[in-house]
C-alpha cells in the first residue's frame, strides 16, 4: 500500500464539504441514467400531446385558448411529478440508510440538501418546463404558421419552473420534517389540489400559493404564465417574487431541520 | 523507555439518552494508536450508539468525545476525513456497481489524479477480492460481497482510524474469516475500533476489549488481561499422589497466594494463584516434580473471552482493569 501523498485532496471545507462530489452524483441520477429522457417523454406526452390533439382535433381552435390549456397543463401535471419525485429525495435516503452512509463521509449536512436542491432544481426544469415547453413552442409556431417571439415563452417558462420549485423545495422541507413517505406525499399533493379552493376562500393566499401563476382561478386574466404567453397585461408579479421567498424559506427550514436530524 | 501512544479516541462521560431511555451511560474510554480496539457488548448494549456519536450521526446528551485530538460535535468533518466507517448493515445506492460505489466514497476525499484514484479502486477491489464482480450494480450482491464492499469503502482514503460496527454479524463463517483476515491485513496501517457480540472474532484479532452492557462500560483492558481473570495468575496443575501434601507444600511458599485442591477419583487438582509472576514460573513445576507426586499436567489457566464476557454481563461485575 502507498500512502496518500500522490494525490490531490479535497479542499472544500465548511458548509461547502462534499459539495462537489454530492452535485455530481445528482446530477448524475438525472442526466447519466434514463431518468431524463423518460421524465422528458412523460412531460412532452402529457403537455405536448395533449395540446396537440386538441389544436389539430377542433375545427376552431384558437391557438390562444390553446395557450391557456398549456398553461394549465404545464402547470399542474409536472407538478405532481415533482412531488412523487422529491418525496423520495430525503426520506427514501433516510429509510434506506444512505444518508447516514453518506454522512460518515466527509460531507457538511449543508452539502447533502444543497446538492438536493440544485441538481433537482435543474432536472425539473430541464425535463419538467424546458422541454415541454419548447415542444410546445414549436407547436405553435407549427400551427400559426410563424416563427412565434420566444421571449414570451421563456419568461412564462421561467414563472412555471418558479411555480415547480415551490413543490421542490415544500417536498424536500417535508422530507426533512417526517421520516414516512405518507405525510410528505399527502401534504405535498394536498396542497396542490386545495389550494384553488384556499384561495377561494381567501383571495390574499392567491400571493403566497403558485396555483395561479399558471392555472387561473376566477377569470382567464389572472394568471401569470397564460398572460405572459398571450401578452395580455398581467395582474401583479408580487407572487413571483413571494412565491421564491417561499422556496428560500422551505430550503432555510430544511437546513435547520436536517442539521438537527440524528441517524 | 519505550514511548506511549497517543490516544486516537478520548471518551469522557459521554452519554446518550432517546426520549427517557439511557442507551448510554456516562463513558470514558481511551483507545491508542494503532490497536484493533474490539468494543463488545450484548445487542442493545449502546455499541452502535457510541459509534454514531463518534461519527457526528447522533448527539450526545452530556460528556464529550475527541479523535485525533479534535471534538466529535464541532470538527466531525475534520475528523471524518481521517477516519473509514462500516456500518453494521451497510446501504449503497444499489443501482451503483463496487467500482462506482468506491469511485464516489474516494471523491470525498480525492480529487485526482484521477489515474491514482482508479488504481486506489482497484487496489481496495483486489483487497476484498471483488474484483471480478466490480461492475455489477449492487443489487446483485449477496450480504458477505456488500460487507466486503463495505470494508473497501472504509478503507478508500487509508483511514488512520477505521470504525467497524460489527463488520462479521451478518457473515458465515467463511465470510467471518475473509473479514477477520482483512482487518487483520489492515491492522498495520491503522487504529481499528470494532463493535461485536462474536467473542471468538475478538479473541482472535483484537489487542484491547471494552465489555459494553446496558449502557455502561463493565471490563476494559489488554485482552490478556482480561482473559488472565480477576485471580491474576493461576497456575492448574493435574497430578496423582499425595494430593495433600503436594498442595501444603505449595501453600507454604511466599510467592503462593490461594491453592484450592480438587479430587478426581486418583488424580488430584490444583488452581494455584500467585503473587510472584516470575518465581513461580521459575520453582513451582521443579517444587512439585522434586517431591513425590507424578505431575500429569501443568499449564497457566487462560480463562476464555466468554467467561469474562458471561460474568460480567450476567452477573454484572465491574472487572475495569
Amino acid at each position: 500500500m502507498s500512502g496518500n501523498s500522490d494525490f490531490i485532496m479535497v479542499s472544500e471545507t465548511g458548509w461547502r464539504r462534499g459539495l462537489s462530489n454530492l452535485l455530481d452524483n445528482e446530477f448524475a441520477g438525472w442526466f447519466k441514467t434514463k431518468m431524463w429522457w423518460i421524465q422528458c417523454l412523460i412531460w412532452v406526452s402529457v403537455t405536448g400531446f395533449m395540446l396537440a390533439g386538441v389544436m389539430f382535433s377542433a375545427d376552431d381552435f384558437d391557438f390562444k385558448e390553446g395557450m391557456m390549456l398549456f398553461s394549465i397543463f404545464i402547470g399542474l401535471f409536472p407538478a405532481i411529478g415533482v412531488v412523487i419525485i422529491m418525496q423520495d429525495a430525503l426520506v427514501g435516503e433516510k429509510s434506506e440508510g444512505t444518508i447516514a452512509w453518506i454522512l460518515s463521509k466527509p460531507a457538511s449536512r449543508q452539502s447533502v440538501i444543497l446538492s438536493k436542491v440544485t441538481a433537482n432544481s435543474l432536472g425539473v426544469m430541464v425535463t419538467m418546463v424546458l422541454v415541454p415547453g419548447l415542444f410546445a413552442y414549436g407547436l405553435f409556431c407549427y400551427y400559426t404558421k410563424t416563427l412565434m417571439d420566444p421571449l414570451p415563452f421563456l419568461s412564462a417558462f421561467g414563472v412555471v419552473f418558479i411555480s415547480h420549485l415551490f413543490y421542490l423545495t415544500l417536498t424536500l422541507m417535508l422530507g426533512a420534517f417526517f421520516s414516512a413517505r405518507g405525510p410528505v406525499i399527502g401534504i405535498g399533493l394536498g396542497l396542490l389540489f386545495l389550494q384553488q379552493y384556499l384561495i377561494a376562500a381567501v383571495p390574499l393566499l392567491g400571493y403566497f400559493l403558485p396555483w395561479k401563476l399558471s392555472v387561473p382561478l376566477n377569470n382567464e386574466t389572472d394568471a401569470i404564465v397564460p398572460a405572459l404567453l398571450r401578452g395580455d397585461p398581467v395582474t401583479s408579479f408580487l407572487p413571483i417574487g413571494l412565491i421564491f421567498l417561499e422556496c428560500v424559506l422551505f430550503v432555510i427550514l430544511t437546513l435547520w431541520r436536517f442539521n438537527r436530524e440524528e441517524f | 523507555m519505550q514511548e506511549i501512544s497517543p490516544n486516537v479516541i478520548s471518551i469522557h462521560g459521554l452519554s446518550k439518552i432517546y426520549k427517557n431511555v439511557a442507551a448510554l451511560k456516562p463513558l470514558n474510554l481511551e483507545v491508542r494508536q494503532n490497536s484493533i480496539f474490539g468494543f463488545l457488548g450484548p445487542n442493545g448494549a449502546g455499541k452502535t450508539t457510541t459509534i454514531k456519536l463518534l461519527l457526528g450521526l447522533t448527539r450526545p446528551t452530556s460528556g464529550s468525545a475527541t479523535l485525533f485530538g479534535m471534538d466529535s460535535v464541532t470538527q466531525s468533518a475534520d475528523i471524518r476525513a481521517r477516519i473509514g466507517y462500516l456500518p453494521q448493515e451497510p446501504r449503497f445506492y444499489e443501482h451503483m456497481s463496487a467500482r462506482e460505489t468506491l469511485r464516489f466514497v474516494a471523491k470525498f476525499f480525492f480529487k485526482g489524479p484521477k489515474k491514482t484514484i482508479e488504481d486506489r479502486i482497484v487496489e481496495m477491489l483486489e483487497l476484498v477480492d471483488l474484483t471480478e464482480k466490480a461492475d455489477r450494480p449492487i443489487k446483485t450482491f449477496s450480504g458477505g460481497e456488500k460487507q466486503r464492499l463495505g470494508i473497501a469503502q472504509a478503507q478508500i482514503n487509508y483511514p488512520d482510524l477505521l470504525i467497524l460496527d460489527e463488520p462479521a454479524a451478518s457473515l458465515d463463517p467463511i465470510g467471518r474469516r475473509d473479514v477477520l483476515e482483512v482487518m487483520s491485513k489492515l491492522r498495520k496501517y491503522s487504529t481499528i475500533f470494532y463493535s461485536t457480540h462474536i467473542l471468538d472474532d475478538v479473541q482472535k484479532v483484537s489487542d484491547t476489549v471494552a465489555i459494553l452492557n446496558k449502557g455502561v462500560l463493565v471490563a476494559e483492558g489488554p485482552i490478556e488481561e482480561l482473559l488472565a481473570g480477576k485471580e491474576g495468575i493461576v497456575y492448574s496443575i493435574h497430578l496423582k499422589g499425595d494430593g495433600d501434601a503436594a498442595s501444603k507444600l505449595v501453600q507454604s511458599q511466599p510467592w503462593v497466594k490461594t491453592v484450592t485442591t480438587g479430587f478426581h477419583g486418583s488424580e488430584t487438582t490444583l488452581q494455584v494463584s500467585v503473587s510472584d509472576p516470575d518465581a513461580a514460573e521459575n520453582q513451582l513445576l521443579k517444587l512439585l516434580v522434586n517431591s513425590p507426586v507424578v505431575v500429569t499436567e501443568f499449564r497457566l489457566k487462560q480463562y476464555e473471552l466468554e467467561d469474562i464476557f458471561m460474568q460480567v454481563v450476567e452477573g454484572g461485575q465491574d472487572v475495569r482493569k
